[in-house]
């Protein structure tokens, strides 16, 4: 249970006041010889002095208003107030008990290990450097990787950030970098007419770079040319395992022959032709 | 008692009650009993229960080589166990590395019936302990029956098998919660046990400190009545609690009603919810860490209001304190036979008067000396509770000395 945590009153017990007195108007005149007097109020005759158990840093004003008069009439028996605190619960830390009482592991016997956030408040000053270090690494990377896209021949740019078509495609090599397949920029749907267009470019292109080549002697690599099927044609579901069934006849070639035979065995050595 | 011979004798005992008990300790120490005269006096329904049978099978499952035997009345078993394998992979029934056991509509008991013996099985099984409970009998709450509730389990006794050395990977997944269904009977929840620190033999603990309460925590829950009764019941404990604990949190978990197969002839297709109701589950931690737990859900028949059953939960919660020692009568029975499976060593632990004077746990010091194990030594504190002093067997995990 909390500690009874009430008013406290100070005991008033005035056994030097006498001589308390003078030594405080002599204070007093040394005082104002030096400064600017001071209007002094006078002490109410019975000081009910309240003094919180929680005491707020306050403002000037207050305690000018305030009825504290100085350390002055404790016979030095110290108080001992005992505040029993409790943790806190702010909705956060509620939601964080909650999290981790109604997850499905058992409750640790500690009780709620309170994550405590990591401390950013000391490297709060040279952050901001530290950001502004980081952010010109960045940058820095970037152009080197992508400072092919800043050709001047292809269109005027002096600029780091990239824009328009230069910027999808710093874009790209970004994603790419990340581990995108494809490209974010390509068109996945268009009229076929257009792709029919795109494809004979590329195709033309490559094939004057060829001619080009050629014509001043230049070796290239082999040119590619795209398979036709890249998977082999999926069967007819009720079809056979091997060959072709076309009027009722079952056909096999050569190669289905092979598959069912398999690769053909040799005698090692002698004995070819011997009996069988 | 049998002679330590290559086959020991079969243990033979009579009666319905405690035939889990019984079983569990068979499984542990690997001998065969013979339990007769099951309800052999009942006219109705004599033989084993329907949720006994499904222990049965669950046990038949999690084990390799077990081997059971009913009579024709089911009014014997016999019961000679195997090694307990857990969800070993091509064992069993497992989907997803799970075994899935259904529980059938006829049960009247709550899934903890059937878990806190697997909680005592898992730590010597050779493989990790994973069973999903499901079907249309999985109650999670707690019943009339007198079982906790499946929070209780994960918040107030799985966290006692720490002290013994097993902690790593236990979880208690609650898929899908259910009170009890109609007449008590059934429910639609789905309960996943995750048991996965196997130990060749558990640790040997001195508990001697209760220690003083810190703190109270807590799960109200509602399945598919209004979650302003979680609000309510909330409200009536922690009007009794707050004064003496301040630091008292109680959680709500509100859910739709399960559904389960209606059983109609003529539709069969057919749905209906079950298991409407509300309940609560308390837990008080002390700063040694002990727990005293307390249960409590609305009747089937309903009938009583939230506030009532809040404030029962609450006092029976403060009764449990009060009680005192180191394990609560829900928890006493499981801690005292991990001490006595374990190492060949003398482990202590307070208990209350009431809770070593319970009927269950004085069958249970009978039960371990007729599976051989050593008798327990008790001497009164200074406080008025007794210390129970246990020597384990080292029986421990039979299928990690042979494997």
């Amino acid at each position: 249970m909390a500690a009874p945590t009430g008013k406290r009153k100070r005991d008033d017990s005035d056994d030097g006041s006498e001589d308390e007195g003078a030594v405080r108007a002599r204070f007093q005149r040394a005082f104002e010889a030096k400064f600017k007097p001071l209007d002094v109020r006078k002490p109410s005759p019975s000081p009910e002095l309240i003094v919180d158990d929680i005491e707020d840093d306050e403002d000037e004003e207050d305690l000018e208003t305030s009825d504290w008069e100085g350390l002055s009439d404790d016979d030095g028996a110290v108080e001992v107030v005992e505040l029993a605190v409790f943790p806190s619960h702010d909705a956060s830390a509620i939601e964080r008990e909650k999290k981790a009482f109604m997850s499905s592991r058992p409750p640790t016997l500690e009780g709620s290990a309170v994550r405590q956030p990591a401390t950013t408040k000391e490297v709060a000053a040279d952050d901001t450097e530290e950001k502004a270090n980081l952010q010109h690494d960045l940058a820095l990377q970037r152009l080197l990787k992508e400072s092919h896209l800043l050709d001047p021949n292809s269109s005027t740019r002096s600029n780091i950030n990239v824009e328009g078509r230069g910027r999808l495609k710093a874009l790209d090599l970004r994603l790419k970098d990340l581990g995108a397949k494809a490209p974010v920029s390509t068109q996945e749907k268009m009229p076929l007419a257009h792709r029919k267009g795109i494809t004979a470019k590329v195709v033309g292109r490559e094939g004057k770079r060829r001619q080009e080549a050629a014509e001043s002697g230049i070796v290239l690599e082999k040119a590619k040319f795209a398979t036709k099927f890249s998977k082999p044609r999926e069967k007819a579901i009720a079809g056979p395992m091997v060959g072709k069934f076309k009027g009722g006849t079952l056909s096999l070639g050569k190669q289905d022959l092979r598959t069912i035979q398999g690769p053909k065995q040799r005698g090692r050595g002698g004995r070819r032709g011997g009996k069988r | 008692m049998a002679a330590p011979t290559s086959a020991p004798q079969t243990l033979k005992f009579t009666g319905s009650k405690y035939l889990i008990q019984r079983l569990v300790l068979a499984t542990l120490t690997g001998r065969a009993i013979r339990v007769s005269q099951i309800r052999a006096s009942s006219h109705t329904s004599p033989g084993l229960a329907a949720h006994e049978v499904s222990f049965l099978r669950l046990l038949e499952s999690i084990t390799n080589g077990s081997h059971i035997e009913f009579s024709y009345t089911g009014t014997t078993l016999l019961y000679k166990p195997g090694l307990i394998t857990g969800a070993a992979t091509g064992h069993g029934l497992t989907t997803g590395g799970a075994i899935r056991h259904e529980l059938p509509a006829d049960c009247t008991r709550s899934a903890s019936y059937f878990l806190i013996p697997l909680c005592l099985l898992a730590p010597f099984s050779k493989a990790q302990m994973n069973v999903l409970l499901t079907g249309p009998g999985v109650i999670t709450s707690a019943t009339e029956t007198g079982d906790v509730s499946v929070d209780t389990i994960r918040t107030a006794i799985l966290p006692l098998f720490k002290s013994f050395g097993i902690e790593r990977n236990l979880e208690l997944r609650i898929l899908r919660r259910s009170n009890a269904g109609r007449d008590g009977k059934g429910g639609g929840g789905e309960v996943q046990l995750v048991f996965d620190h196997q130990v060749r033999l558990p640790k040997t603990i001195h508990l001697l400190d209760a220690g003083r309460i810190k703190r109270v925590r807590g799960v109200a829950y509602s399945t598919g009545v209004a979650g302003a009764n979680n609000a309510r019941l909330i409200e009536a404990a922690r009007g009794v609690l707050n004064d003496l604990v301040p630091d008292t949190y109680i959680f709500s978990d509100i859910s739709s009603a399960p559904l389960v197969a209606g059983l109609e002839k003529n539709n069969p297709g057919a749905k209906r919810k079950t298991g409407l109701g509300f309940g609560l589950s308390l837990v008080a931690e002390s700063n040694t860490n002990m727990l005293y737990s307390a249960d409590i859900a609305s009747l089937p028949a309903g009938g009583e209001a939230p506030e009532d059953l809040g404030r029962k939960c609450a006092y029976q919660l403060l009764e449990s304190i009060e009680a005192g020692g180191c394990a609560s009568g829900v928890a006493a029975t499981s801690v005292l036979t991990l001490m006595a499976m374990g190492s060949e060593d003398v482990g202590r632990i307070t208990l209350s008067k009431d809770v070593v004077g319970s009927e269950q746990v004085v069958q249970l010091a009978r039960d371990l000396r007729g599976f051989g194990m050593s008798g327990w030594g008790m001497r009164e504190d200074d406080d008025g509770e007794i210390v129970v002093s246990i020597v384990g067997k080292g029986v421990g995990n039979v299928g990690r000395k042979i494997a």
